[in-house]
């Protein structure tokens, strides 16, 4: 028996889409769930061809839920819900995001299911627009996609209403009675603590928490590596009131625990390495100011409330739920004192290229968070190189000490420029890509540090090196690609000094940088 | 009266899984030797592989290795050991 094709084929015409004039220009129709992570993956790679190309966003849920959708990922073409699903059974698609190129008769000219950026380049193409996705921008490469609401088990009616957003729902919290007389403060500092003192949660201050976030109290957002505890948002109010959160500050921490636990940046061995690396939170976008996030003097220290709020009940959070307890699981041999509060937020106004959240793909308008694992910030100061070379050769030598001196393509890192630098390499007319480059091009490590050391870290895989040439010297080139050193602007506008913060093992084999919306 | 709090831990039970009994002799047994892939392990693995061979008698020596250190095993490789007598875990370098 031969089974009917679930996928319109090419050359088939597509079901009329209500209220769309097709008009002389082909289109992409673009089917998506407002909770499928791979539909999200998507939209900033679809917003950046629909700045040439005709693309239809289908939203498979509720009204509310579109909406927030949206305005989270700032979407740059018009979207339509698909009422009943009714447009989703024509198309015959499986599963979410479906992509569907059209031309102006309303032919298939191609159908794609899932997230994949060759693709996305290919259609880029067809529509006549440049590619939209680079290969080392920190997504992967494909990754599937979730089933398409109307094949899901709980829809039965043919024609039913479209289902609400569904969400894994966990168990609330218990609560703990703390006998009269005993110190509340040292009950709490005892049990819940990271060696530091913490606020009481009790249920009224958590209760004015959860007012600061519109979802359901026992929504799981994640399942916290190494012990994999639910993160339901009741938990994560928990937390973030013994670190002092404000509410408002609920907005960040739902997007910050799930980008903790995305596979892509492996929390689970950040968690359990012995190396120093501890999750780096870098704040971007308009959220900087609506919550006050400190990115001029003391980027890294304790001068806001929102950095070390934020910082410090991500910690807590990782320890509580996660279970990585720095006298059991944690083994890492010398630590970091970002594991007590490890953020930062990009001082926008200073940079004088494009805000790193707009390099990772989102809009200038769209607050973002992006997680490194990072070692701790490693000093730089130049105060007298006047020419972008030169502080940029300061900072290269730095950078040529990551992980270790001889073990060169395994780590990543990422340069924070003092506004001072920025506007020295600016002021030569440089671009950010182009002082990547250079530094990409200029941080080596001689040939002839590897001379009788056989034995010592990096010199077993010198085989793997690119032999390169710095200032005339055989070098091998520290870094696998200009990708590998990412620049952000951040601090005091009076100082010329940058930092330089190495990773953990970088890349699909260690942990990967991600950046999630706000 | 006592205060109320809100347990902000992880609640979920865990899973006690106790240790196999162990082996009195390992005579005739299968090893599995798991090499997570960092520097040195082969070679710490290789010497003792030939220990259990000459000096225990094992019947039998499974070889496998995680393709990063970085990650937990995946379920292959811990499909692949599910049926040894007991199994040997090179951790470090």
């Amino acid at each position: 028996m031969r089974y009917p094709s679930t996928v319109l084929d090419i050359g088939q015409t597509a079901p009329a889409i209500p209220g769309l004039d097709l008009g002389s220009d082909a289109a992409l129709i673009v089917f998506f769930e407002t909770d499928c992570p791979t539909c999200r993956l998507a939209v900033p790679y679809l917003n950046k061809l629909a700045r040439g190309a005709r693309v239809i966003g289908i939203s498979q849920d509720d009204q509310a839920a579109t909406n927030q959708f949206t305005q989270q990922l700032a979407t740059a073409f018009p979207v339509q819900r698909d009422s009943g699903l009714a447009l989703s059974r024509r198309f015959d698609l499986t599963f979410v995001p479906s992509l569907f190129l059209i031309d102006h008769n309303g032919r298939v000219l191609r159908s794609h299911f899932g997230f994949d950026k060759a693709v996305l380049n290919e259609i880029a193409t067809q529509m006549r627009c440049p590619p939209v996705a680079e290969d080392f921008d920190g997504a992967p490469q494909s990754k599937p996609g979730c089933m398409s609401r109307h094949l899901e088990p709980k829809v039965e009616e043919e024609f039913g209403p479209a289902p609400p957003v569904s969400f894994s729902r966990g168990v609330p919290a218990s609560v703990i009675e703390v006998p009269d007389g005993e110190d509340l403060f040292e009950y709490c500092f005892q049990t819940f603590g990271d060696a530091l003192p913490v606020i009481p949660p009790t249920p009224e201050r958590i209760a004015r928490m959860l007012s600061g976030a519109a979802v359901n109290p026992n929504e799981v957002i994640a399942r916290v590596p190494p012990c994999y505890g639910e993160a339901t948002v009741e938990k994560i109010a928990a937390n973030a009131v013994m670190a002092g959160c404000l509410p408002n500050m609920m907005r960040v921490l739902l997007p910050l625990v799930r980008a903790v636990c995305d596979e892509r940046l492996n929390i689970h061995g950040v968690q359990a390495t012995t190396h120093f690396a501890a999750p780096l939170v870098i704040i971007n976008g308009p959220i900087r100011n609506e919550l006050g996030f400190a990115y001029r003097q003391n980027a890294f220290s304790n001068v806001a409330r929102a950095n070390s709020t934020l910082g410090r009940a991500l910690q807590l959070i990782l320890l509580n739920i996660g279970g990585a307890r720095p006298d059991a699981i944690d083994m890492s041999t010398l630590g970091n004192p970002g594991k007590f509060c490890y953020c930062i937020a990009e001082h926008e106004e200073a940079n004088p290229w494009e805000p790193f959240h707009v390099e990772r793909g989102f809009q200038r308008q769209q607050s973002a968070l992006t997680l490194f694992a990072a070692e701790a910030p490693h000093g730089v100061s130049e105060h007298t190189a006047r020419a972008p070379e030169q502080v940029l050769k300061s900072i290269s030598y730095a950078l040529a000490t990551v992980w270790t001196y001889r073990a060169c393509l395994g780590s990543e890192a990422v340069v924070v420029l003092s506004p001072e630098h920025a506007r020295t390499i600016d002021r030569a007319g440089w671009t950010k890509l182009r002082a990547r480059e250079f530094l990409f091009e200029n941080t080596g490590v001689p040939v002839r540090a590897y001379d009788n050391a056989p034995d010592a870290e990096g010199s077993q895989l010198v085989s793997k090196y690119k032999e390169i040439l710095i200032d005339g010297e055989r070098c091998y080139q520290k870094f696998r690609t200009p990708d590998s050193i990412r620049i952000v602007v951040a601090g005091g506008t009076a100082g010329k000094f940058s930092a330089v913060i190495g990773s953990w093992a970088a890349g699909p084999r260690g942990s990967e940088m991600v950046t999630y919306p706000i | 009266m006592p205060t109320k709090l809100i347990n902000p831990m992880n609640e979920a039970p865990l899973r006690v899984s106790l240790p196999p009994a162990r082996l009195r002799s390992l005579q005739g047994k299968t090893v599995g030797l798991l090499d997570i892939s960092k520097t040195g392990g082969n070679l710490f693995l290789d010497r003792l592989e030939q220990l259990l061979r000459e000096r225990f008698h094992v019947a039998n020596v499974v070889r496998t290795a995680k393709p990063t250190f970085a990650k937990p095993a995946p379920p292959g490789i811990i499909e692949q050991l599910r049926t040894v007598d007991a199994v040997v875990e090179a951790l470090a370098d």
